[in-house]
């Protein structure tokens, strides 16, 4: 049986949007958010002139949010919060930066009751929502280290065995960098995709101008979702769980790489096939020169790897793929290579049982059952079983 | 009940996938099994009108089935979210445990487990969503529908009577020649024989232990009030049980 790849496409597009966080929930992330940020403003900082700059990092950044899964059960969104404090480096140090967010943090009553362990980067609020899946908020305590006038670089802190140091990053820059690749998509997507977001969501939004840009979704973030929730589910039940490709190179690649391609299936595809292209690098063999070219994932000739940070060269995102023997970079090409077949070649499945055992597998039953009607019959009235009840059971509850 | 052979699973599930197209094996762990998809039936009840309808679902297989049985799970939230049958992660509650080892004796296969209790779960469900009542009744929650199970199953008098026959189960399994715990007076091989076997063999160590727990915490929650009074016997089988147990250490 072959499916049709606009109805495929389609389906995948159906699926990532299983996967993602509903517009309710996201409303609801942005305001808890957005209370830890109120909070944070309003705190006294010892030698702080000026105002702190709180920031939303990552997928709820990004748009590429993924209902994460561990052991097939769905856990809570992560949303990772950025709190830059007005301070010069050479006037702190991390350990302070870091000291003055957490204890700013728990003066608060309700987030001293909801924060957990120290993070390394971070400080971990945890909110369980009634209705569903909760929410964790990362927040990480940052100052300025701008390389010039206009740089959106930051220093976050990093805390290790001995002490604590300042970690490189720019997540402003990495989420302009971003958008400027899915710019043009987004341009041609927003206008229908507002629309239908206000009519599903109509008690949430009252207008289509109330729809944030946030949740509008183009074919690059649909296929960034998909690889996401595929890698959580390729790398769940093994023991290489520790060397899953992080979503950052994931998110890089997949935005270097695409092509403003107009339907899922064909960005995911173009995507996945130019990564697989890169595989022959753990050889040590050589690849196709116009990619070389791009430099997007290198193979020094010490061996070790290396993708940049778009934004910041200096940044490998790489740089632990050589460590136990290229774990992690084995691990990547291969869960690529899974990725190929069950997805991409899912077109070409013979049997409706097997598609769905595959893409269920894969993308998981939940998101994928729902929308199986798309892409394979169904059954036909004469298949549908029989079933006389007799002596049954009565439905219970265990409190 | 012994873990199924690789073997003997693999042909339970052929059957189920046979019957019920819709489904698929999605996983297969050290931990469990777990079969997932579309589930359409057509099922009738004597006395009731047929009922046709479709659920995606999702069925996780214990690597110890049948001693444990699996969990069944609705994936595409037809089930409203509030139902009280129904778990806040899509778990559906089929039934009081016993009721739910007995049931799955009948055919105590995976098919069995479908079409006998998975698919009047879901027909149950169905009829109530169109007419506001169960058509199979429903069981109370928590350790009252445990223990009025046993009092409807036994055709108990009271609370207290549920609580010597969990007793007797815990302490003697089945015995043709002891005095029936329902207080009939009779030797149990002439009053409840048959379903006090029937119970007996479809306990598991686990839910025998949860059925005394339930029961006896229900029991000693009316004793409290003066609702119920418990006999000095069966005060001390309970602490001696308890002991043996070592739920409560009694000195």
């Amino acid at each position: 049986m072959t499916i049709d790849t606009k109805a495929f496409s389609h389906f995948l597009e159906q699926v990532a949007s299983e996967i993602d966080i509903p517009p309710g929930k996201y409303q609801q992330a942005v305001e808890r958010y957005q209370g830890v940020g109120r909070w944070l403003e309003e705190g006294i900082y010892p030698e702080c002139t000026g105002d702190l700059s709180i920031y939303p990092q990552g997928s709820f950044r990004l748009g590429t949010v993924v209902k994460p899964i561990r052991d097939g059960v769905e856990t809570s969104y992560d949303i990772d919060l950025v709190c830059e404090l007005p301070l010069q480096k050479s006037g702190t140090t991390p350990q302070s930066v870091k000291a003055m967010v957490g204890s700013r943090l728990r003066e608060n009553r309700t987030y001293a009751k909801l924060m957990d362990h120290e993070g390394r980067r971070c400080w971990t609020l945890e909110y369980a929502e009634q209705e569903g899946v909760g929410f964790h908020i990362d927040v990480l305590p940052a100052i300025p280290n701008p390389r010039g006038l206009l740089d959106t670089a930051i220093a976050i802190t990093d805390k290790y065995e001995n002490g604590y140091s300042w970690s490189a990053s720019n997540p402003r820059g990495f989420g302009e960098w971003f958008d400027r690749k899915n710019q043009a998509a987004f341009a041609l997507a927003v206008t229908e995709q507002k629309q239908r977001i206000q009519r599903n969501a109509s008690l949430i939004f009252a207008s289509v101008d109330e729809v944030p840009d946030r949740l509008v979704r183009t074919p690059l973030q649909r296929a960034i979702q998909l690889m996401k929730r595929h890698r959580d589910l390729h790398f769940n039940n093994r023991t290489s769980n520790g060397y899953a490709p992080i979503s950052i190179i994931i998110t890089t690649l997949a935005a270097h790489l695409y092509e403003n391609e107009l339907d899922v299936y064909s960005t995911l595809s173009g995507i996945v096939n130019k990564v697989q292209a890169h595989a022959a690098l753990i050889e040590g063999r050589s690849i196709d020169h116009s990619l070389a070219t791009r430099g997007l994932i290198q193979r020094r000739p010490d061996g070790t790897w290396y993708i940049g940070n778009p934004v910041n060269s200096d940044e490998n995102f790489a740089d632990r793929w050589h460590e136990d023997n290229h774990a992690r970079a084995r691990a990547f090409f291969q869960w690529a290579e899974a990725l190929q077949r069950d997805v991409l070649h899912a077109l070409s499945m013979e049997d409706s049982r097997v598609l769905n055992e595959h893409l269920s597998r894969t993308l998981g039953a939940s998101a994928v059952t729902k929308h199986l009607g798309l892409i394979a019959p169904p059954l036909q009235p004469q298949d549908v079983p029989r079933i006389h009840i007799a002596e049954p059971a009565k439905p219970w509850r265990d409190w | 009940m012994e873990r199924l052979v690789r073997r003997e699973l693999q042909s339970q599930v052929d059957e189920l996938l046979s019957k019920h197209r819709g489904l698929a094996v999605i996983s297969e762990t050290d931990t469990e099994v777990i079969v997932a998809g579309k589930l359409p039936f057509e099922a009738s009840a004597d006395g009731l009108e047929t009922i046709t309808g479709s659920f995606d679902i999702e069925i996780r297989i214990p690597n110890d089935y049948p001693k444990q049985l699996p969990q069944a799970k609705e994936l595409g939230n037809q089930i409203d979210s509030d139902y009280e049958h129904r778990y806040t992660d899509g778990t559906l509650c089929l039934a009081v445990p016993i009721e739910e080892r007995r049931v799955f004796a009948q055919q105590p296969t995976l098919l069995g487990f479908v079409d006998r209790l998975i698919v009047p779960y879901l027909y149950g469900y169905s009829f109530f969503k169109m007419y506001g009542y169960h058509p199979f009744d429903e069981a109370e929650h928590g350790y009252e529908g445990v223990l009025r199970h046993y009092m409807d199953f036994l055709e108990l008098k009271n609370e207290v009577a549920a609580l010597r026959v969990i007793c007797f189960l815990f302490e003697h399994g089945y015995r043709g020649h002891h005095d029936c715990p329902c207080g009939s007076g009779l030797i149990v091989r002439k009053c409840h024989g048959p379903a006090l076997r029937e119970l007996h063999e479809n306990h598991t160590s686990q839910t025998r232990r949860r059925d005394f727990i339930g029961i006896l915490q229900f029991c000693a929650a009316k004793i409290e009030y003066g609702q119920l009074t418990m006999p000095d016997r069966l005060r001390n089988q309970v602490l001696r049980i308890l002991n043996k147990t070592k739920l409560v250490k009694t000195n």
